[in-house]
C-alpha cells in the first residue's frame, strides 16, 4: 500500500524537521551558565501564582533585568514531578523555584538534601512566625522561604446563631466538646447542620491535633506517636461524635464542601484562612458571617489557635540558584510593601513578622459585618503551637482515616490508636 | 411469559444504559452551568456555556494543548502500528529458535506497572537530553518514544496474524513480491480491521495518557489536554464550569474517532479477516 508508505514517511519527516527546529527552543535548565529566565512551579492561579507575579513585578522595578517563568501545576502533580525527577537523579527539567506544602516539605528535604539550595545566608528565619521553622529547615540549615499561613478560624453564620439565641462570644475560645453541645442546640432550633465534614478528609483531624501542640510523630519527625497519644485520641473522638450526633452535614469532595456553606445549609466552617475567598464568593450572605478562634481539644495545654495547610518556597540546586535565591530573599524574604499588596490584592496573609501590621491589617471587611479579620488572623497566628510535621503526615493521616471507619463501627478507641500505631510502624520504618 | 422476559431484559438494559450514560450527560449539562450551580448539583442545562468557553479560551492556551495532544496521539499511533505490526507479523510468520523465549520475555514486560518504569525512563531521557536535546525531557518526542513499541500491541498483532491466511504469502512469493512487499501489499490491506482496532486503542491511550507526559513535560507550550485539565483544578476555589468545558473538548476527538471506526473496531476485536 503506497498510502501507508507515504504516511509513514511523512510522519518521520515531520519528526526530524520539527526536532531540528525545536532544538534551540529549550535550554532554560540545561547545564552550564546562568539561564535566561528563572522558572517557578506553583499551584492556584488566584493565590500562589498571583503572589509570585506580584513579587516579580516589584522585583523588576528594583533590580531591572529579570524574567520569571511561572508554571501552573496542580499541587499533587508538582509532588509527582518532583519525586520522579529528584529520585532519578537528573535535575534536567527541574524548576529553579518550587512551592511545597509545609506538611510535605520534610519528606523532600530529608530524602534529597543535596537537591535543595541552602538559603541560610539569604533569609533570617527568626523574622518569620515561629511555627514555620520546623517544616522549612533541616539539619541546621534553612531551606525554605516561608510563604502563606494556614492559620485557622471558626467562620460563623451570625444570623443562624441569633435565631437560636447565641452570640459569637458564646463560641469564642471554647473546646470542641462545648462546640458540640452548642451545635446540638442550634441544629435543633434552626434545622441547620452545625458543620460540614468529609469522613475521608483529614484536614479537621490535623488542625484539631495541632491545637494541643503534638503530631502523629515525635519531635524527631520519624518516631510514630499515635498509641496513647491523648490529642490524637481526642480528635478522633470529637470527629466521631460530630458525625454520630447528627450535627454534621457530610460532604464527599471539595466542591460539595464549598457548596455546603455557599448554599446556606450550615452554621459554621472550621478551617484555614485561605477559605475566606470561597466564603465570600456567595455575596448574598454578606454581613452574616464572623470569624472567631478555632475551638481547642479538651487536653492540657491546648490553645485556641491552629494551622491547616500553608506552604513555602524552595530553591533547587541547579544553575540559576543564586538568582532565584536573590529574588526570593528580596521579595518574600524582606519586602514589607509586597506583603501589604498580597493582603489587599489577593487576600494572602504571609508569615513575615515585620510585615504583619500597617494599612492592610486595619481594614474592616463589610462581608464580615465590619470585622477586621486580617488583624484577627494575625493575632491567632502568633499563638499557633510549633510542631514538627516530620516525614509522614500524609501517610499517618491516611491510616487514621481508615481506622476512623473501624472506630465508628464500634472498635474501642484505645485499640484503634494501637492498631494505627502498628500499621504506621510497619509502613513507615 | 416471553413478554415478561423481554420486559425484564429491557428493564435491566435500561438501568445499565442510564448508569453508563448519566455521567456523560451530566458532563454535557455542567458545561453550560456556572461553577456554583455545578457544585450544588444542578441537573438542568444553564445559559453559561459561552461564558465558560470564553473564560477557558481566554485564560488557557487550549489551542496549543489540542495541537500537542493531536500531534502526540497521531504520530505515536502511526509509528506504533507500523512497528508493532511488523514485530507481530514477524513473530508469527517466520521461524527462529529463540522466538518463543523472546516472545515470553516480551509478554513478561507487560506485568511491570508503568509507575515502576517511570524513574529509570526519566533518567534515560535525562541522558538523551544531553546528547539530543530535541528528543529529551520537555519535548513531545519524549512522550511518544516509549509508546512506539509496546508488548501489548505486538501481542495483539501476533494473535490476529494467526488468523491470516498463510497461502496468501506463498502466492505473493510466487508472484515475485519481496518479503516487505508482501507485508505492505498483502498483509496490511487484508488486516484492515485489526489495524483499525489497534489504531483506536493506541490513539485513545496516547490521547488520555497522563502520568508520563506529566513528569516529562515541563513548559506550558508543550502541555497536553489531560495536563491542562489537571491544572484547571489546581486552585483552592476551582471554576467547575471551565473544568467541565475542557473535559468535553478533550472527550470529543476520542468519541468521534470511535464512532467513525466502530465497525472496524468490533470486527477487529472479534478477529475476522477479510481474505
Amino acid at each position: 500500500m503506497k498510502k501507508w508508505k507515504i504516511l509513514f514517511a511523512a510522519v518521520l519527516l515531520t519528526m526530524v524537521l520539527s526536532a531540528c527546529s525545536g532544538g534551540s527552543a529549550d535550554g532554560a535548565s540545561d547545564d552550564g551558565g546562568d539561564p535566561d529566565a528563572i522558572t517557578a512551579w506553583a499551584w492556584d492561579p488566584l493565590f500562589n501564582i498571583a503572589a509570585l507575579e506580584l513579587a516579580e513585578e516589584q522585583y523588576v522595578q528594583e533590580a531591572g533585568d529579570f524574567q520569571l517563568d511561572i508554571i501552573d501545576n496542580a499541587q499533587k502533580d508538582i509532588v509527582q514531578k518532583l519525586n520522579t525527577g529528584l529520585s532519578s537523579g537528573t535535575m534536567n527539567g527541574m524548576p529553579n523555584i518550587v512551592l511545597i506544602e509545609d506538611y510535605r516539605a520534610q519528606s523532600f528535604l530529608q530524602a534529597y538534601p543535596d537537591a535543595f539550595y541552602d538559603m541560610s545566608e539569604h533569609v533570617n528565619i527568626d523574622d518569620f512566625a515561629e511555627y514555620k521553622k520546623a517544616p522549612t529547615s533541616f539539619d541546621g540549615k534553612q531551606y525554605g522561604i516561608p510563604f502563606d499561613t494556614g492559620v485557622t478560624g471558626l467562620y460563623l453564620r451570625t444570623d443562624y446563631l441569633e435565631e437560636a439565641g447565641y452570640t459569637p462570644e458564646d463560641l469564642t475560645n471554647i473546646t470542641w466538646d462545648e462546640y458540640i453541645e452548642i451545635g446540638k442546640d442550634i441544629t435543633e432550633k434552626t434545622g441547620k447542620k452545625m458543620i460540614s465534614l468529609n469522613p475521608n478528609d483529614p484536614d479537621h483531624l490535623r488542625h484539631m491535633i495541632q491545637t494541643a501542640g503534638t503530631w502523629f510523630t515525635d519531635e524527631d519527625g520519624e518516631t510514630v506517636n499515635m498509641a496513647g497519644n491523648e490529642a490524637v485520641g481526642e480528635a478522633l473522638r470529637v470527629f466521631k461524635t460530630m458525625l454520630d450526633e447528627d450535627i454534621a452535614h457530610t460532604n464527599s469532595d471539595w466542591s460539595s464542601r464549598i457548596a455546603a456553606f455557599n448554599s446556606g445549609d450550615i452554621v459554621s466552617v472550621a478551617t484555614g484562612n485561605w477559605m475566606t475567598p470561597s466564603v465570600k464568593a456567595e455575596e448574598s450572605q454578606s454581613g452574616n458571617w464572623t470569624v472567631v478562634p478555632i475551638p481547642r481539644l479538651s487536653v492540657d495545654g491546648a490553645v485556641n489557635a491552629s494551622n491547616v495547610g500553608g506552604s513555602s518556597f524552595y530553591v533547587l540546586n541547579i544553575p540559576g540558584k543564586e538568582q532565584a535565591a536573590e529574588f526570593l530573599a528580596s521579595t518574600f524574604g524582606s519586602d514589607t510593601a509586597l506583603y501589604q499588596d498580597l493582603v489587599t490584592e489577593i487576600g494572602a496573609i504571609g508569615t513575615y513578622l515585620p510585615a504583619l501590621e500597617g494599612e492592610a491589617f486595619n481594614q474592616e471587611d463589610e462581608f464580615f459585618a465590619g470585622q477586621n479579620i486580617n488583624a484577627d488572623f494575625v493575632k491567632w497566628m502568633m499563638e499557633i503551637p510549633n510542631v514538627n510535621y516530620g516525614m509522614h503526615t500524609y501517610a499517618s493521616t491516611d491510616i487514621l482515616i481508615g481506622e476512623l471507619q473501624n472506630y465508628r463501627s464500634g472498635k474501642a478507641l484505645e485499640e484503634v490508636l494501637e492498631d494505627a500505631q502498628k500499621q504506621a510502624e510497619a509502613q513507615l520504618n | 411469559m416471553n413478554k415478561l422476559k423481554s420486559i425484564f431484559t429491557y428493564g435491566i438494559l435500561s438501568i445499565a444504559a442510564i448508569v453508563s450514560l448519566f455521567p456523560f450527560a451530566w458532563m454535557l449539562i455542567s458545561m453550560t452551568n456556572k461553577s456554583s450551580d455545578i457544585s450544588q448539583g444542578r441537573l438542568l442545562p444553564g445559559s453559561n456555556l459561552l461564558e465558560n468557553l470564553r473564560n477557558l479560551f481566554e485564560s488557557y492556551n487550549v489551542g496549543s494543548a489540542l495541537f500537542n495532544s493531536f500531534f502526540i496521539a497521531i504520530v505515536a499511533t502511526v509509528l506504533c502500528l507500523v512497528v508493532s505490526s511488523l514485530a507481530g507479523y514477524g513473530f508469527e510468520i517466520y521461524r527462529s529458535k529463540g522466538k518463543d523465549i523472546v516472545f515470553n520475555i516480551l509478554l513478561l514486560s507487560m506485568m511491570i506497572p508503568f509507575a515502576a518504569l517511570m524513574v529509570p525512563l526519566f533518567r534515560l531521557f535525562g541522558d538523551v537530553s544531553q546528547v539530543f536535546p530535541a528528543f529529551g525531557i520537555d519535548t513531545l518526542y519524549a512522550v511518544i518514544l516509549p509508546y512506539v513499541s509496546t508488548a501489548f500491541f505486538i501481542f495483539f498483532f501476533r494473535q490476529n496474524t494467526k488468523m491470516f491466511t498463510k497461502d496468501l504469502i506463498e502466492a505473493g512469493r510466487i508472484d515475485g513480491l519481496s518479503e516487505i512487499g508482501i507485508f505492505f501489499r498483502i498483509y496490511m490491506p487484508s488486516m484492515k480491521n485489526t489495524f483499525a482496532a489497534a489504531g483506536i486503542i493506541s490513539f485513545m491511550n496516547n490521547w488520555n495518557n497522563f502520568l508520563w507526559p506529566l513528569v516529562i513535560l515541563q513548559s506550558p507550550d508543550v502541555q497536553t489536554i489531560p495536563l491542562l485539565i489537571s491544572n484547571l483544578g489546581s486552585g483552592y476555589s476551582p471554576d467547575f464550569g471551565i473544568i467541565y468545558t475542557a473535559i468535553v473538548i478533550g472527550t470529543i476527538p476520542t468519541a468521534l474517532i470511535f464512532f467513525f471506526l466502530q465497525k472496524y473496531f468490533v470486527e477487529g476485536m472479534t478477529g475476522s479477516v477479510k481474505g
